[in-house]
């Protein structure tokens, strides 16, 4: 349903005629949703207005940057940050980049390596916005989620303009916690469902060091992209391991040393997808790492500062991994392979191909907590997709599932997927009875596991009753009930 | 044919967005990250080769709605196949085929463009793209060629509309008549009896049309025993070669562009430019030579049931690998004293020059404001000039730059070879 002339007329006075759509033809493109408009302001003094006219109207509203994922209600005003998108300042000195929603990840990435400096890149890839915090590959180096944020820009769901730590008080961006307020608590993240209410409009993001090159220099055409030559001080492997005991041993271990600069566990079915061009390929490369590898493993990127830091960092991880009866997969080690790997996995090209080309869709479990506990808690997931492979239902990864440790490796993200083709009603349904089976089993078994739709009360009550208090909490900022209220938090 | 072929492609999209930017592993940096100038330009993200595909994946579901804004997002997009080279990247799906269709099927139910209407009037009745001054063949005078329709020659030299109509362009017709007699090549021209290759009134939408005019030039090309035709524009290429044989009318013609053509006569040695340009240039891969100049892979098969959008037998994917970029390049590097900088879009990910789609026709400000961003891509190499290899590219760039009073020349590469010899 379009909204109203003057409701329309007012949106349209604040971002000008060509920012503006309610026309039914772009619907499909929004989510397929029937929204009330789109609009697209260019700065936070409109995104002010635009929520102010929604307080007013008591109209909701949501704020998407690339909006790869989500499903939005109708009715609504849908802000589409596309036009905020610019890179404010990178901070070389105070390690930080100030920017809007709609930097992308392979923007700010292109941007930062040029002056020897990286940030967290979340796992869904450089094709999403730099701004919205997430976890990644690069966790163990440059920790993740919550902590990479430092001030922030954010209009209230009332249309405040409220900017945190020390841009509150000395207009600088370094910290996001003081001298300024600190409302770390609220703004908690923007990765579904763990919605901000409102919308953050800049931020700060902390910058660590890049020991890679200012840019690859990428050979070859779409859509195998090679590298010359293993980028200077820098490697990749993928090891497998006797036993997934064996194979933490040496995850931890590496996480306490501080040896890498990427350890994402990976299983085989998605080091295929990296480097497979295409479906074919992808399901021909999967086999045969299947069968090279010794049993679960994990992939790594090591990349030393200078000669020595990298000879020390090779050394160590050689150890650690033969320690823990390791060995990394031959075929892997071709250079043209590990150039392919160092590129895509650093940059984060390849999180479509690992996801959505094989079928068209993917349902994803992801847990949070102690990686140690968090596996086992996977592996049982995973023998229960075993039977939806046998049926044709999803795609063959031999039931695997994938993760990654933070920051020294003992919190960590745990994560598991089902691939499928969407249109087969019998594997949908076969795959959301896995879902909701085993994301039951995560909560039974005390993880947070990130769940779509209700939760249970019993859940709640296990969460202390955290939903009631965040409801609260947002409906204090948010009178008038139109900010994206999020998911179930727990 | 038809858009409905593409009902599971489209339906594939899982609005990653990869496809308004260049491969993310070319992202060099901020300033041009984009591939898509529709986006970039238009902003929602229905003006995206994803949200196009979205689009249609609703249309082809619930009916078409044709909304003003519906055909404003239809007609702003240059059918440059950028997003689909981005997309094919990492997915398994048609994009161009389907938003190529979609234009198709807008012109069979008459929602069509005024302006483009008006364009292919002009071509119904001239048999030509743009407006007519005097004869096709005009060009040619004193030059002495071959009539390729009369005479036995082993190359026919397709010239194009807007070289032949636009005066301004006559040197590139006349520079490529140079080098091919300079190589002594047996090559004549159809002069006023060639006529449209019809390529652009493809890209604008209007299949029959297109048929019309490429059924016109394969017979004549068929009577004349005309075994290789040179075109040095790229959408006569496009035409020729890859539009020509997804509709099966190309039979064994071999179609080169004529940097191909002038790569080859210098590899063989019959070709040397000799002279010094002293010049320091960047090269613009124009979309239909570059990546939409693979050739077409006809293919028939059927999804395999199942979990993957896999068919059997496999399908092979039309991703801008096999396009034509080194032979301009080696061309360029030949030329002694020119020094050949690239920008950062290039190849197969090579930001569009803005003319293509109809769009010069439907909306210049679109066309100029795409060139214009091309022409500052240009200017941050610190090149003197842009060459590129299609009178479309270069007409377009020109206005751009004299609009913008940039101090960047463009030279067609038949151009600088002529000059060179
Ligand atoms: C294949 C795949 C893999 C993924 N892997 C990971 C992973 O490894 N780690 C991880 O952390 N996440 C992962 N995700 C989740 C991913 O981060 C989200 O899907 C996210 O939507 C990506 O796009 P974006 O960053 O541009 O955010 P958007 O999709 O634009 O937004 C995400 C949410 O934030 C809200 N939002 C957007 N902009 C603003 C704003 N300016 N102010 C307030 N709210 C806003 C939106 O309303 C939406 O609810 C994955 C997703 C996919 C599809």
């Amino acid at each position: 349903m379009a909204l109203s002339k003057e409701i329309y007329r007012e949106l349209e006075d604040i971002v000008g005629e060509e920012f503006i759509c309610s026309d039914p033809a772009i619907m499909p493109s929004y989510h397929g949703s029937d929204l009330g408009a789109v609009v697209l302001p260019e700065n936070t003094v409109q995104v002010q207005a635009i929520v102010k006219t929604c307080n007013r109207y008591k109209l909701q509203f949501s704020a998407v940057a690339t909006g790869w994922t989500g499903s939005f209600k109708k009715d609504i005003v849908y802000i589409d940050m596309r036009r905020m998108n610019r890179i404010i300042e990178i901070n070389e000195k105070n390690m930080y980049a100030v920017i809007e929603p709609y930097v992308i990840t392979a923007e700010l990435q292109a941007e930062c390596f040029k002056k020897g400096l990286h940030f967290n890149v979340k796992g869904a890839g450089s094709n999403c916005s730099a701004m919205l915090r997430g976890h990644g590959h690069l966790d163990q180096s440059t920790s993740g989620d919550d902590r990479n944020h430092l001030a922030i820009e954010w209009v209230t769901p009332e249309g405040e303009i409220v900017r945190s730590g020390a841009l509150g008080s000395t207009d600088e961006w370094f910290c996001g916690d003081g001298p300024g307020p600190s409302i770390r608590a609220i703004l908690t993240s923007a990765v579904p469902p763990g919605v901000t209410p409102g919308v953050f409009t800049k931020a700060a993001i902390k910058l660590y060091h890049w020991a890679g090159p200012p840019k690859y220099d990428i050979q070859g055409l779409s859509p195998k992209y090679t590298l010359p030559e293993v980028p200077k001080n820098m490697m990749a492997r993928y090891y497998s391991f006797p036993s997934v005991e064996k194979m933490w041993q040496a995850e931890i271990r590496l996480g306490e040393n501080e040896i890498c600069m990427e350890l994402m566990g990976f299983n085989v079915s998605m080091v295929a997808a990296n480097i497979a061009t295409c479906n074919e390929d992808d399901e021909r490369i999967f086999k045969r790492l299947n069968k090279e590898k010794k049993g679960p493993g994990f992939f790594v990127i090591i990349a030393g500062n200078s000669d020595n830091d990298f000879a020390f960092k090779k050394k160590a991880l050689e150890q650690i991994v033969r320690e823990a009866e390791g060995e990394s997969m031959k075929s892997l080690e071709d250079p043209e392979t590990e150039g392919i790997l160092i590129a895509q996995c650093t940059r984060v090209t390849a999180s479509i191909r690992e996801t959505f080309r094989a079928g068209g869709a993917f349902s994803s479990i992801p847990i949070m907590s102690q990686r140690d506990l968090t596996i086992k808690w996977a592996i049982g997931a995973g023998e229960a997709k075993l039977p939806l492979i046998k049926a044709g239902h999803i795609v063959d990864d031999g039931g695997a599932f994938f993760g990654w440790g933070v920051e020294q490796g003992h919190v960590g993200k745990t994560e598991i997927f089902c691939k499928f083709d969407p249109a087969n009603e019998k594997a949908k349904a076969a795959v959301e009875k896995w879902s909701k089976e085993q994301g039951r089993r995560a909560f039974d078994e005390s993880y947070f596991a990130l769940m779509m739709g209700e939760v249970s009360d019993d859940i709640k009550a296990n969460m202390c009753h955290y939903d009631k208090w965040w409801i609260a909490l947002t409906r204090a900022f948010d009178p008038n009930d139109v900010a994206p209220q999020g998911g179930p938090l727990v | 044919m038809g858009l409905e072929q593409y009902q599971g492609d489209v339906n594939m999209c899982c609005r990653c967005s990869a496809c308004k930017f260049i491969p993310l592993q070319h992202v060099k940096s901020y300033d041009f990250s984009y591939v898509c100038p529709s986006i970039s330009r238009f902003q929602f993200h229905s003006y995206s080769g994803g949200g196009r595909a979205n689009i249609i994946s609703a249309g082809l579901k619930n009916g078409f709605n044709y909304t003003d804004k519906f055909l404003d997002i239809v007609y702003n997009c240059q059918m440059c196949g950028a997003c689909g080279v981005s997309c094919n990247y990492a997915m398994d799906m048609e994009l161009q085929e389907p938003i190529n269709e979609l234009r198709i099927k807008c012109v069979a139910e008459g929602k069509t463009h005024p302006e483009l209407e008006r364009v292919i009037k002009t071509l119904k009745k001239t048999g030509a793209m743009v407006p007519v001054q005097g004869k096709r063949g005009d060009w040619a005078k004193g030059l002495d060629l071959k009539d390729a329709t009369k005479e036995k020659v082993d190359v026919l030299f397709h010239v194009g509309c807007l070289t032949s109509y636009n005066k301004d362009m006559h040197k590139l017709a006349r520079a490529t008549a140079q080098i091919l007699k300079k190589a002594k090549v047996n090559f004549g021209i159809a002069g006023d009896m060639e006529t449209c290759c019809g390529g652009r009134a493809y890209q604008m939408g209007y299949e029959k049309e297109f048929l019309k005019q490429a059924k016109m030039n394969m017979s004549m090309i068929k009577k004349a025993g005309i075994k290789t035709v040179v075109t040095a524009c790229a959408d006569g290429y496009h035409a020729f070669k890859v539009l020509y044989d997804k509709y099966e009318l190309k039979g064994d013609l071999k179609v080169l562009h004529i940097t191909e053509y002038i790569d080859m006569l210098i590899k063989e040695g019959k070709l040397k430019p000799k002279k010094a340009l002293d010049m320091v240039v960047t090269y613009h891969d124009p979309c239909r030579l570059g990546r939409l100049g693979e050739p077409w892979i006809h293919y028939k098969g059927k999804k395999i049931p199942g979990d993957r959008f896999v068919f059997d037998p496999p399908k092979e994917y039309r991703r801008g690998t096999k396009g034509v970029y080194e032979p301009p390049r080696d061309i360029i590097k030949s030329i002694p004293g020119v020094k050949l900088i690239e920008m950062e879009r290039i190849r197969e990910y090579a930001w569009c020059c803005g003319a293509g789609g109809g769009v010069n026709e439907s909306n210049p400000d679109f066309a100029e404001w795409t060139a214009t961003e091309r022409i500052f891509e240009a200017t941050a190499t610190g090149a003197e000039a842009i060459v590129s290899a299609c009178p479309w590219c270069e007409v377009t760039l020109s206005q751009a730059i004299e609009e913008n009073e940039s101090s960047l020349k463009v030279y067609d590469i038949v151009e600088l070879v002529a000059k060179a010899l």
